[in-house]
């Protein structure tokens, strides 16, 4: 068991006060990001964790989904913003994630092997929106910048009698491979380069190994699964966004 | 007459009024200004004007990469909105200036355009490489390893592949030397002449509308200025502009 009182913050404190003073003296620069993000991440995790202690004491179904769909929102939002020059960007972000999300939640939920509790629900909400958001954004992000690169490309398969969707099969899959490459290259490093931060965190917290590792496989399926339908999701609503109803590139 | 007997109209393709206007920075910004005109079936057509007149414009609007703001476009009679618009491209066949051919072997750029159940046989390949002057073991060659001319006459071949009723060809000797130059030139002649192709060429060189002595249409601005037989029309301009754009006064 890892103790948490003052005095142990106050000296993982001055641990960061150690990497202050090495900035300086070794003239890295990065003192002034270090003592902001210090407080910044502080402020934010402490925030959070009051916030989690209050939802934890919620059991009401209601107040769970009521927070995953702001999660869904903020993370939709997010996504949006990094995918500018998409139509109705905002719109196509948040049905993939929210079909990625509750397809995986609710297939957890539907089985029993997560309970309708905080505990569960809202740390397993974060991890598949937050992956979700990001596959999102990346699917919207590599098909607009492949389709606008490949403009000549895409109007030579229309111009042979192609219809919008084979015109961009390639890009299509490409963009979708793009968003789910994180999670497939973490398939490939996990328990040799790397140990996942859940489980990690688990056995700190005095889980037994075994478990921590049968947990983290779990989640990993899940979430992994939540990126593949919100990648697919995306990516289909994005290339319809990109052609007019008479096969015409309008981007 | 057709083999039922029932005359066949000689106008192929006609348009009526034809303008496109496209969003510009503050206000928006008409690209073909009420442009009609009448293409007869099996002759050669070569759109002149200088640099920004439209001449790309309209033939987008022909097979429908663009839509057209105002007025119609009749293929056969039909507004071509009637036609299943990935059928209408396979029979109005546009080449594009800087021709693209999709990774493989030039073989497979010729098939491209065909449901597999209608793939080209070997014979047939060679004979559509013959068509546009072309060796047929070139079938094989990765289509990156070409030379320019090479790939020009390739995208060539393969939009005739499709066996299309009109040919839109944009600026195709832009990017080759005269002498390559002159032998498209003579090819696409040839192609008009063996297959009673009706073909539409866009150059911004009057010489070679000239050369290919067929029926030019003058744009200027966007706006059909003159047309007629190209020897009569660049030989003695009836229109002020004309006579500048031969001169060379308009670029
Ligand atoms: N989608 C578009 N959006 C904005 N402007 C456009 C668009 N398409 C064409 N234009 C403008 O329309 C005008 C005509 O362009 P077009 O490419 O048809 O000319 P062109 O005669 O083919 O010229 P060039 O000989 O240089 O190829 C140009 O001023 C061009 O900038
Ligand atoms: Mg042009």
């Amino acid at each position: 068991m890892i103790e948490t009182g003052f005095v142990e913050v106050a000296i993982a404190v001055s641990l960061m006060v150690l990497a202050v003073i090495l900035s300086r003296w070794q003239r890295v620069g990065t003192e002034k990001e270090l003592i902001i993000g210090t407080i910044r991440s502080f402020v934010q995790l402490v925030a959070v964790g009051y916030a989690l202690e209050f939802i934890f004491d919620l059991e009401n179904i209601f107040a769970l989904l009521g927070t995953l769909m702001i999660m869904i929102l903020i993370g939709s939002h997010t996504a949006s913003r990094r995918a500018p020059g998409i139509p109705r960007v905002r719109m196509i972000s948040f049905l993939a994630i929210t079909a990625g999300s509750t397809v995986t939640l609710g297939l957890m939920l539907a089985t029993g092997i997560i309970q309708a509790k905080a505990q569960y629900f809202i740390p397993l909400g974060g991890m598949t929106v937050g992956n979700s958001m990001n596959c999102s954004a990346l699917v919207m992000e590599r098909l607009h910048s492949e389709v606008t690169g490949n403009r000549l490309a895409v109007e030579t398969a229309l111009s042979l009698g192609k219809n919008w969707r084979q015109a961009v099969d390639t890009f299509f899959r490409k963009a979708v491979k793009a968003g789910m490459m994180s999670m497939l290259n973490f398939f490939k490093v996990v328990g040799i380069v790397t140990l996942p931060g859940a489980m990690t965190g688990m056995i700190l917290a005095g889980a037994p190994p075994l478990k921590a590792v049968f947990i983290q496989i779990i989640v990993g399926y899940m979430i992994t699964a939540a990126v593949t339908v919100t990648g697919i999701v995306t990516a289909h609503l994005t290339v319809r966004q990109m052609f007019t109803s008479a096969d015409q590139l309008k981007i | 007459m057709n083999k039922n007997g029932a005359k066949i109209s000689d106008i192929i393709l006609r348009t009526e009024n034809l303008g496109r206007t496209v969003p510009a920075e503050s206000s928006s910004r008409v690209v073909i200004d009420s442009i009609s005109f009448e293409f007869h079936r099996g002759k050669i057509y070569t759109v002149v004007g200088p640099s920004g007149s439209g001449k790309t414009s309209l033939l987008r609007l022909f097979n429908r990469l663009d839509e057209k703001s105002r007025g119609e476009v009749y293929y056969e009679n039909r507004r071509i909105a009637e036609y299943a618009v990935t059928d209408l491209r396979r029979k109005i066949a546009l080449a594009f200036q800087i021709p693209y051919l999709f990774p493989g072997t030039v073989a497979s750029n010729l098939s491209y355009c065909c449901p597999d159940q209608t793939v080209p046989d070997d014979s047939s390949l060679a004979r559509y490489l013959k068509l546009v002057g072309l060796e047929e073991e070139l079938a094989g060659r990765d289509s990156e390893k070409l030379s320019v001319g090479q790939k020009q006459r390739v995208a060539l071949a393969r939009a005739l592949v499709q066996e299309p009723d009109i040919l839109l060809l944009d600026e195709p000797t832009s990017a080759l030397d005269p002498g390559a130059s002159r032998t498209i030139e003579e090819l696409i002649t040839n192609l008009n002449n063996e297959l009673q192709l009706t073909i539409i060429m866009v150059t911004h060189n009057f010489r070679q509308a000239l050369r290919l002595n067929g029926v030019s249409l003058v744009l200027v601005d966007g706006k059909l200025i003159e047309s007629g037989d190209s020897k009569a029309l660049f030989t003695n301009p009836e229109n002020d502009l004309t006579r500048r754009f031969v001169k060379g006064e308009l670029r």
